[in-house]
């Protein structure tokens, strides 16, 4: 029952911010004229943010960049993290091994803002150039990561068993170590979409991707700071939609992975 | 002593239990002190559940009735059969037991704590049977072997004043050498009026030890006496059959030594870490429909020896011949036809198993990979293995965590058959198992032996001369050398080699049931 609950409202968490991003530029509208900034009402249901533009559009056209170029740069890390931890995981070749992990662990010494803003800024790339960027510096993390949790599941006897039976690399790598590393790489993906969500808010604000007044929640965060005692709203509402999709993330991958309880027969009557 | 009538511990009527199901029911049991209560029975009989009961510990969501009275100030102790895992991996002996005699010597001055701490640490690792410990101190727990840590673990109790140490079966998986030794522990701790409850399914430990025997099935005391009382004769018929100590008969009849072995190795040389060496086996040969038995204590390379055959350890030179032809070292390197022949059942059931998938489906697995047939034709026979192995296609279905230790041994006989293997390699496939659940696993393999045109031979490792018993023909390592092989009977009658002499005279000791 609780599991079902924290699904809930995990999905909703999830929805509102999600349905905002993507559906949001739909339904803005026209501009408008800017008006004073930061005021409350006049016609404006969030108040105006810091050169006058109406907060509610804002809100309804700035998710889309987060959002779109968070969840394609972690799905994107993974994409390569996860094949490069199975083979090194199941590989009894030392040097295969190193091959694939060392290089990451090069990538992991360089703090990772550092990079994205140095080839920002001689590349001066878009939002997808922001996404790969993104990516690639969370690649050496989620791959140690999947690389320990599947290095475990590796290491078992069933991984000799299913040899033993003859069965296919791909069998063995996906069917069994792959699947025994789902439940910890779904909770490093829950951490690793926050992470990244404030990644792209950063470079974001820094102007790495985004223009230094665009239509974004980070950027809005940013600059509308300097009202916040004067009009939160244009400050609180991204902020909350941010924080409500990284905790909805985390809520729904932890109900996901509910392990429902086997009653073990050893311990039976 | 005048009061050695009165127990430190009584259990009355105990129930316990959970989601409607009792898994104790109505026990009673005295523990009295410098006494040995065993309780037996096989596993998921509700001994661990009683024994842990002295301790006010019960199941998550347990419904308790019953009483559970100590009389002795001082907690009860408890070593589990894993010891391991209740000793921190971080911290070192040293501060394992200073922290538990620190809080007994606060009334000291403070220069003198330190000194009279150490002294009560030392007392209880002499007590517990580890003398000279003061090297054993500075080590960490992962640096202690099986038996060191069970002490620790015993000596910790001892430290905080226990009365009543609870050991759960402390000699399983064990080797005769080393039960004979934590017998002999244990009962050095009662001699000192330590009241002790063994749990155990091991009946030559509980022969040497108890004084009171509760045999337990299903929730339920069964019988209860003095131990001779319940050798000589035993009243119920469970107890009966738990005792039954009848052997699986030496073949000797049909001696299968014509023509050209299966398996053979030639100037075999098993290393770890590329540098230690740990077998050598210069010749050793597997005729068809032959049962082999590989004895030795742990760490004597007899698993090493199974997993070179079985391909899994590749660190090796020398040459596996299948059929006078090399066998490669690696099974990744041979083919569908060679992995067949020789396949390998491990020592851990459970682990062996994908926790995600339905048993039956699994087994299945190894005749499609192997054999090429369809999966549809392949989960027909897997059933018909299974339930010819004695494993109903009801519980077949399930997944292997819903399967208790025995049956999942059962399945993974039958995943390894279907490949129709020339040579079946048990690594200590019954070690771990009651002895009713154990004996019906070494008929389904004294079956097995020769069956098939093919003719299955087998190699059983194993450190218990009763399962050896089983083969035609025993082969003893000790410490990586192969120092004995023979006919099964002339080695355990006429050993040649002294270390197979001590192992038999250890077994033979403990079956006695004499505490040394």
């Amino acid at each position: 029952m609780t599991t079902h609950r924290r699904f809930a409202l995990g999905l909703a968490m999830v929805a509102v911010p999600l349905v905002l991003a993507l559906a949001g530029p739909l339904f803005a509208g026209d501009p408008g004229a800017r008006g004073v900034s930061f005021t409350l009402g006049g016609g404006h249901w969030l108040g105006t943010d810091f050169v006058g533009r109406d907060v509610w559009q804002q809100v309804l056209l700035g998710g889309r960049t987060v959002v779109v170029t968070a969840l394609a740069a972690t799905a994107l890390a993974y994409l390569v993290a996860v094949p490069v931890a199975l083979m090194s995981a199941l590989t009894r070749l030392r040097w295969l091994e190193e091959l694939l992990m060392r290089p990451l662990d090069v990538l992991l010494a360089v703090p990772s803002l550092l990079l994205i803003l140095l080839v920002a800024s001689m590349l001066s790339p878009g939002a997808a150039g922001l996404a790969l960027l993104v990516a690639l510096v969370n690649v050496p993390d989620a791959a140690r990561i999947v690389r320990a949790a599947a290095g475990e599941a590796a290491a078992r006897p069933a991984v000799e068993a299913l040899r033993m039976q003859g069965e296919s690399w791909w069998r063995i790598a996906v069917g069994y170590v792959g699947r025994s590393a789902l439940r910890t790489l779904a909770a490093d993906a829950g951490i690793r979409l926050t992470g990244v969500l404030y990644l792209v808010s950063t470079a974001a604000f820094l102007g790495v991707g985004v223009a230094p007044d665009a239509a974004d929640w980070a950027v809005m965060v940013d600059r509308n700071r300097t009202g916040l005692f004067v009009q939160p709203w244009a400050v609180v509402v991204p902020a909350l939609l941010i924080v409500a999709l990284t905790m909805g993330t985390n809520l729904l991958f932890d109900a996901a992975l509910e392990k429902k309880p086997i009653r073990k027969k050893g311990r039976r009557p | 002593m005048s009061e050695v009538t009165d127990p430190v511990a009584e259990i009355r009527d105990l129930r316990v239990e959970i989601d409607g199901h009792a898994i104790v029911d109505g026990v009673r049991l005295r523990v009295l002190p410098g006494k040995v209560t065993a309780l037996v029975g096989a596993s998921g009989s509700g001994k661990t559940t009683t024994g842990l009961a002295l301790l006010d510990e019960y199941p998550p969501g347990a419904r308790v009735t019953g009483e559970v009275r100590r009389t002795g100030d001082g907690p009860v102790g408890y070593v589990p059969q894993h010891p391991a895992a209740v000793l921190n991996p971080a911290r070192r002996v040293s501060a394992l037991l200073d922290d538990l005699a620190r809080p007994q010597v606060r009334h000291l001055p403070r220069a003198e704590r330190r000194k009279a701490a150490r002294a009560l640490v030392l007392r209880a690792l002499s007590d517990a049977q580890l003398p000279d410990s003061e090297d054993l101190l500075r080590r960490y727990p992962h640096q202690l072997s099986g038996g060191q840590q069970q002490r620790v673990v015993l000596a910790q109790a001892l430290l905080l004043g226990a009365r009543v140490i609870v050991a759960d079966e402390p000699t399983t998986g064990q080797d005769a050498l080393t039960k004979s030794r934590v017998v002999a522990q244990l009962a050095a701790v009662a001699a000192r009026g330590i009241a002790i409850v063994l749990l155990s399914h091991d009946l030559d430990v509980v022969r040497a030890l108890a004084d009171e025997v509760l045999v337990m099935r299903a929730g339920r005391v069964v019988e209860s006496g003095p131990a001779k009382r319940l050798w000589t004769a035993p009243r119920h018929e469970w107890t009966r059959r738990l005792l039954d100590q009848q052997r699986a008969a030496v073949k000797d009849g049909r001696h299968p030594k014509a023509g050209q072995p299966v398996l053979e190795v030639r100037n075999l040389t098993a290393v770890h870490d590329r540098r230690t060496t740990a077998l050598h086996a210069p010749r050793l040969a597997l005729h068809p429909g032959e049962c082999l038995a590989v004895v030795g204590r742990s760490g004597s390379g007899k698993t090493t020896l199974a997993r070179c055959l079985a391909g899994l350890h590749r660190d090796h030179d020398g040459e596996i011949l299948l059929d006078g032809t090399p066998l490669p070292r690696s099974l990744r390197h041979r083919s569908r036809a060679q992995l067949a022949a020789v396949q390998y059942v491990f020592q851990d059931a459970r682990a062996a198993f994908d926790e995600h998938r339905p048993v039956l489906h699994q087994v299945a697995r190894t005749a499609v990979r192997l054999r090429g047939i369809d999966e549809r034709e392949a989960t027909a026979e897997a059933s018909t293995t299974l339930t010819g192995l004695g494993l109903p296609a009801e519980l077949a279905h399930r997944l292997p965590g819903e399967l208790s230790g025995g049956e999942l041994q059962r399945a993974a006989l039958a995943r390894a058959l279907l490949a129709r293997p020339r040579v079946l390699i048990c690594d200590e496939v019954t070690s771990g198992l009651d002895t009713v659940t154990r004996r019906g696993i070494l008929d389904v393999l004294a079956g097995l032996v020769g069956e098939g045109e093919k003719e299955l031979s087998l190699v059983l490792i194993t450190h218990d001369l009763d399962t050896a018993r089983l083969a035609h023909r025993i082969a003893v390592l000790d410490a990586g050398e192969l120092v004995e092989q023979g006919p099964v009977r002339r080695v355990l009658t006429d050993p040649r080699h002294p270390f197979t002499v001590s192992l038999m005279e250890t077994t033979e000791r403990l079956e006695a049931g004499t505490r040394t």
